[in-house]
């Protein structure tokens, strides 16, 4: 099936100078990140490789035993402080959803009269979201004492910028039409705002509430770090007497209770959008 | 004339018992959790009096710099990994460009098996056998990366146009060309944008790993909360949401001139 | 040659697509397949290159079974085997030139088309590919860029470029406009001459068929209903392909 079609290379049209120009930046951009990431690596006070490969060798052996069996004795320990991070979970993301249901008005765009009106209300969430919830966490135990409460504080304030921001983003994204009908028909503000923007933004925020629950619920998880309850406490008790087999346990608790949760938070989410 | 019924008793049922079930949630936890709205209030005060009354005890500055630049390259090393790492993953998870059934399933499953651990927990763990320091940290959040982009990417993938991909096969290209030239095109800066966000994340969380020994700011937090510090808390606070607040806003800029 | 043996397709629905259908087709020839839609063209075009299955029978090409052809071997022969499609199936944001490389991508080196990297044979290639259609200046420019006939002639640039022996066109010109439409089939006619490309293409109408083809094979229900020349397909053919008669409305023949 010879085509006679190919002819000399000297005469390929040359390529023009803006494809040539966004080569060139695609292969500086990934030389860039590749040279960034060798000098953090040498730089970075890494452990000697061998004592590496000999904590490995070491601990990675029994981590691996404990592991495969799990101490089934801790198992009620594990059921009841989940359980106890799952209602601060719980706690933590109503506070953080309600505190945000008006919040997240002050932040959008179409309602405080364009993108200059939103602004302080988007600040003030950015401000909120950006702390870490370890730290916040942090600062409540330091402040009001250890306990479930301080995490469930935490996780509400932190999921107040996080909620707030993207209830935002939904009331933003509304369709216009039905609040200009209402409007047309002589209604007010009161009126447009509970015929109009609440039923239409209602399941988009129960839905994203529910995504910031499986997130809430993996950070109450860890929040017992620094004392803020939860199933958090129990696990670095043991992770750090290298008590394996009942880390296991409680990771096995926490995965399932986790994987669960995810499961039907996503069927409820799918049907309610 | 007869008015019609108001319709779908059904429906405002399920509203009822939905509303039911999320009462009945919020007042068994508070009671497991000693929970109450008047905690909220003191909480809500006790916050802020220490907040105000934390004064920034500006000398420990320079100490922070180097954990902070070591808090940077875990989360930066963390994500490049990570994304290395899960781009194979990605793939083999989604339907259209997966090898088969059975290994698209065990593809996915291990994806889900990994998100379900927290970043911390991850480091937690590594530390003690990784041996205090960076090390951990980096293999945490490239795990916890690896995770949250398989999960974002398998979307996109998922809902790429299948034609170019069914032409691509039609000319006996391999699967791995086929992606390339297909599927890479169509989710290029959708994917940028998303490894920007995971590097948002990473950031925020390297700055707390040192908490469990994986390196960076986290390991002074320990000890100024350990010395009970409370100025060199302060001006690690206003250190660390600085450096979110800049690096947030760098990847918005960034993601938005992408999209 | 393209030989069809007793090949029958039953989709996972239930759905009998082919039943049984035989058919041989010589080096070089031009076949029109017609039918309304659902007659199983699409079906019986993608078995060619084992796109789709078929659930019983086989399709051979030159003498080696596609349908039995395993992994490496499928490939080779896809290679060789060009396709274009309905809605054109380019990457919307590469370039034309990407686009038409890629059907370079069944036969050359793994690790440096992976990267991007064509040798100068292939560039080459390409570029002739798309004076060959005609659209030579648009080689950098993105291909969402082009008007529906100029995709689809980047379309038929890719599958040149495989050099193949066999192309299929499944419905190319069913989203083109009549003058496009018949731009598009005298280019496909001309360049399937000039290289003796055997030509399988699926079209709609039958009055584009009768223009374009040197036979025609009309299918109802999965079934081969007729075979034969353009001369052959009298209307009362046409009944039996559509199930009704031909008239004024649907006649496109010779438009521009």
């Amino acid at each position: 099936m010879a085509q006679d079609t190919a002819p000399s290379a000297a005469t390929l049209p040359p390529r023009p100078a803006r494809a040539r120009r966004g080569i060139a930046l695609q292969y500086l951009i990934v030389l860039g990140v590749v040279a960034l990431a060798v000098l953090s690596l040498l730089t970075l006070d890494l452990p000697a490789w061998d004592r590496v490969v000999d904590g490995l060798r070491n601990n990675m052996v029994r981590l691996l035993r404990g592991f495969i069996s799990p101490n089934w004795e801790t198992g009620p320990l594990a059921v009841s402080s989940m359980a106890e991070t799952f209602f601060m979970a719980v706690l933590g993301t109503t506070i953080g959803a309600v505190l945000a249901f008006p919040l997240s008005f002050l932040a959008a765009g179409n309602l405080m009269g364009g993108t200059g009106g939103s602004y302080p209300g988007k600040t003030l969430l950015v401000a909120i979201r950006t702390f870490p919830e370890i730290l916040l966490a942090i600062i409540f135990v330091v402040a009001a004492g250890p306990g479930p409460t301080a995490g469930i504080m935490a996780m509400g304030i932190h999921s107040i910028g996080f909620l707030g921001k993207l209830f935002g983003d939904v009331i933003e994204s509304i369709d216009p039409g039905p609040s200009e009908a209402i409007r047309a028909a002589g209604g007010n503000s009161l009126h447009v705002f509970f015929y109009s923007v609440v039923p239409q933004v209602l399941p988009e925020f129960a839905s994203t509430t529910l995504y910031r629950f499986e997130i809430n619920l993996r950070a109450a998880t860890i929040l017992g770090l620094v004392g803020a309850g939860g199933i958090g406490l129990p696990m670095i008790q043991r992770i750090q007497f290298r008590r394996w087999d009942e880390v296991s346990m409680l990771l096995i608790v926490i995965v399932g209770v986790i994987i669960v949760v995810d499961a039907v938070s996503s069927r409820i989410r799918r049907r309610l959008v | 004339m007869e008015q019609p019924k108001a319709p779908a008793t059904a429906a405002r049922l399920l509203t009822l018992g939905t509303l039911a079930i999320i009462v009945a949630l919020l007042w068994v936890s508070a009671r497991q959790t000693d929970f109450s709205l008047s905690d909220l209030w003191t909480g809500a005060n006790d916050f802020f009096g220490f907040f105000l009354r934390l004064s920034p005890d500006w000398r420990a500055l320079p100490e922070i710099w180097a954990p902070l630049l070591e808090t940077l390259q875990i989360a930066y090393l963390g994500t490049v990994f990570g994304t290395l790492l899960a781009a194979p993953l990605i793939f083999l998870a989604s339907f259209n460009t997966t090898v088969n059934t059975p290994v698209m399933w065990v593809a996915r499953s291990i994806l889900t098996l990994i998100r379900s651990i927290p970043d911390l927990l991850y480091a937690a763990i590594l530390a003690p056998i990784l041996s205090i320091g960076p090390l951990p940290g980096v293999v945490a959040l490239t795990i916890f990366t690896m995770a949250v982009l398989a999960k974002l990417a398998s979307e996109t993938v998922e809902a790429v146009d299948p034609g170019p991909l069914e032409a691509l096969r039609a000319t006996g290209a391999g699967r791995n060309r086929m992606i390339v030239y297909s599927v890479l095109p169509q989710i290029s800066a959708t994917m940028t944008s998303y490894v920007l966000y995971v590097f948002e994340i990473n950031v925020r969380a390297s700055t707390v790993l040192g908490l469990v020994g994986a390196g960076g700011l986290g390991q002074l937090l320990n000890r100024y909360l350990n010395f009970f510090d409370y100025g060199g808390i302060a001006v690690l606070i206003i250190v660390i949401f600085a450096v979110v607040l800049l690096i947030d806003s760098a990847s918005i800029y960034l993601r938005s001139r992408l999209l | 040659m393209i030989e069809f043996r007793d090949v029958q397709v039953v989709y996972p629905n239930g759905l009998e697509a082919l039943k049984g259908v035989n058919l041989e087709i010589p080096r070089g020839q031009f076949v029109v397949i017609v039918g309304l839609s659902g007659a199983g063209k699409s079906t019986l075009i993608r078995t060619v290159n084992n796109l789709v299955a078929p659930t019983r029978g086989e399709v051979l090409v030159d003498d080696r079974s596609v349908t039995r052809a395993n992994g490496a071997e499928l490939r080779k022969l896809r290679s060789e085997i060009g396709m274009i499609f309905q809605t054109f199936n380019l990457v919307k944001r590469s370039t034309v030139l990407r686009n038409v490389l890629a059907g370079r991508l069944g036969d050359n080196n793994a690790l440096l088309s992976l990267m991007g990297i064509f040798s100068r044979d292939d560039l080459a290639l390409a570029h002739a590919s798309l004076r060959r259609v005609g659209i030579p200046e648009k080689a950098y420019v993105r291909a969402d860029a082009l008007s529906g006939g100029q995709q689809q002639r980047v379309g038929i640039a890719r599958a040149l470029a495989q050099k193949p022996g066999i192309m299929l066109a499944d419905e190319p010109v069913a989203s083109l406009d009549p003058p496009t439409s018949h731009a598009v089939m005298r280019d496909l006619k001309r360049i399937s001459g000039e290289d003796g490309i055997t030509t399988l293409v699926n079209l709609h109408f039958i009055d584009m068929a009768r223009e374009y083809a040197d036979r025609i094979v009309g299918m109802n229900a999965g079934e081969i209903v007729f075979d034969g020349t353009p001369e052959e397909a009298s209307d009362a053919v046409f009944e039996r392909i559509y199930g009704r008669a031909i008239d004024e409305e649907h006649d496109i023949r010779g438009a521009a």
